[in-house]
């Protein structure tokens, strides 16, 4: 029998090519099934667009009002970098039949989460960087980090893989948003007094966050698939 | 945090002071007359003297009196004349604070209009990227030039235009009247670095005029957006814009004169958007000032007297 480049539609007229692709190597370990449907994907990732949106926003109010200037230009990056996060999300939301319109959708999991924004926001005079500060970079944007790995983690890898790319990119961003503003605030406080203004900043902050459930409401029931 | 600031809430390390911002009124509104702008300047001179003690500007005050101002915008920037390099330090001071208060324009854009459509909001955001940069740029460029931060005071008239609680009338008045002006003056640098052979300003500031062209095209394209079946909102902004392009025009200096100090960039702001009728009515508004000739004999006078007085009083003493 000669060797056939295609198949023909009888048994014996099959090609010779082995069943083997470059796919295959290394072989794909990925399994089907994640924790989250289609549905509760879109939840998170309108929750997601939410957080990145009203960050973005309040980091652009606060540029006028801190007087370090290295930190008004420092934000200008971070600024940008988390718009176009909420971007990426919510370019991702048609493609989860939320409709062509959804690329605008950003929602709060609960009103626990959006009086925590609103919390984060609240400090305006220029005798505050390092509240403004804490509040994005020692509380929110590390929370972020840790949803944002769950849900690459857990969620389908295969049929899900366009939300983990976003999400990819979006935790090396953050990553270096959180190193550049942790250095910032490092320098900032210079005494054990201003140590202590951040310490207590943070620890109301991220009480009242979890007391939200977080980013997706859903942060006891997230800790504790991972224990 | 409220929405819409004051420009005196503008938060400032300690390098940093403020100028009052009547003196600009005053130059915006100048007649042409030679007595009548003496008046003026001889009126604010005490308060010109205050705003500029202690700082690098002292020096020019010293020279010039209280029309300094006068000789610095109204002279085209010349390699050759005297006081050349402290002078392009003043220019480049002012725009370092320019950019650091268009960076803060379009921060609070994104705060002051939370229901402002997605994209809007991304060119904003975009916007803040470049003018952060922007003000490391100029931050290095005056360091470049023997300059630094705080030297001079910081005047806060550029955030007033983008005070308004409108985002069309901010857009026209900050991105198409303040960043337009932004391309006239950069066009005029990057010819003042090729004259002196600077390649880093040079380079630099093409940089920083190509993303000022994409500013002002955001301004160009939100405008219309913004104003869009409202003709009577659109002629508003537009009224707003030549309010502003007056306003910046310094009398002229900003123009499309022959004399003009800073001539108009017409090609660059083609490419961002203005049509060939608004850049006519940008040449005829911005051409209402002072003669160059009516300036250049008030700073005279005004420099002669400022040294008799200053010799009378050394005299008594
Ligand atoms: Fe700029
Ligand atoms: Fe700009």
């Amino acid at each position: 029998m000669s060797e056939r480049m295609y198949p023909g539609m009888s048994p014996d007229e099959r090609t010779t090519f082995s069943p083997y692709s470059a796919f295959d190597i290394p072989a794909d370990l990925r399994q089907l099934h994640g924790r989250y449907d289609v549905a509760s994907v879109a939840r998170r990732v309108r929750n997601f667009r939410y957080a990145e949106e009203w960050m973005m926003m309040i980091m652009g109010g606060w540029v006028a009002t801190i007087p370090e200037v290295p930190v008004k230009t420092g934000l200008g990056k971070v600024i940008w970098e988390g718009a176009q996060a909420a971007d990426e999300f919510g370019k991702r939301l048609p493609e989860l039949r939320c409709g062509r319109k959804a690329v605008e959708a950003s929602e709060a999991s609960n009103e626990g989460f959006a009086g925590f924004v609103q919390a984060v926001a609240g400090p305006e005079t220029p005798d505050l960087t390092i509240e403004k500060l804490v509040g994005v970079f020692d509380v929110l944007k590390p929370h972020l980090v840790e949803i944002y790995e769950t849900t690459m983690r857990e969620t389908d890898q295969i049929s899900d893989a366009p939300t983990i790319e976003i999400l990819e990119t979006a935790v090396r961003k953050t990553r270096r948003h959180i190193a550049w503003g942790q250095e910032v605030l490092d320098r900032l406080c210079d005494t054990e007094a201003l140590r202590e203004r951040r310490r207590a900043r943070a620890d109301e902050l991220s009480e009242q966050l979890s007391a939200s459930g977080g980013v997706t409401g859903t942060l006891a029931s997230d800790r504790g698939q991972l224990n | 945090m409220k929405r819409f600031i004051e420009p005196n809430e503008l938060a400032r390390d300690s390098r940093f002071i403020r100028q009052d911002n009547a003196m600009a009124t005053v130059l915006a509104s100048m007649p042409d007359d030679v007595d009548a702008i003496v008046a003026a300047f001889e009126q604010f001179s005490p308060m010109i003297e205050e705003s500029v003690r202690g700082t690098a500007a002292q020096e020019l005050f010293e020279a010039y009196g209280p029309a300094f101002t006068l000789v610095v915008l109204n002279e085209p920037l010349d390699p050759d004349s005297a006081a050349a390099t402290m002078r392009l330090i003043l220019r480049m001071h002012g725009i370092f604070v320019g950019e650091l208060q268009a960076l803060e324009g379009a921060a609070r854009s994104l705060w002051d209009f939370p229901d402002a459509p997605w994209e809007f909001k991304m060119n904003m955001a975009r916007q803040c990227w470049d003018e952060g940069r922007h003000v490391q740029i100029f931050e290095k460029l005056l360091e470049h030039l023997g300059g630094h931060v705080g030297m001079f005071p910081e005047s806060t008239f550029l955030f007033e235009a983008a005070c308004s609680d409108d985002p069309a009338m901010r857009v026209a008045g900050v991105n198409r009247g303040l960043e337009g002006l932004a391309c006239d003056v950069f066009r005029d640098m990057i010819r003042y670095a090729e004259k002196t052979g600077d390649e880093v300003m040079q380079q630099a500031v093409d940089y920083v005029l190509a993303d000022e062209i994409t500013h002002v095209r955001f301004g160009s394209e939100w405008v219309k957006e913004f104003t869009k079946g409202d003709p009577e909102h659109l002629q508003k902004t537009q009224d707003f814009r030549r309010e502003v392009d007056k306003q910046f025009s310094f009398g002229g200096s900003r123009s499309d004169r022959e004399d003009a100090a800073i001539p108009i960039a017409w090609e660059d702001r083609k490419e961002a958007g203005f049509s060939e009728e608004e850049l006519q009515d940008l040449a005829s508004v911005s051409a209402e000032g002072p003669s160059k000739e009516t300036l250049t004999q008030a700073a005279q006078i005004l420099r002669e007297r400022f040294h008799a007085k200053r010799n009378g009083e050394g005299a008594r003493s």
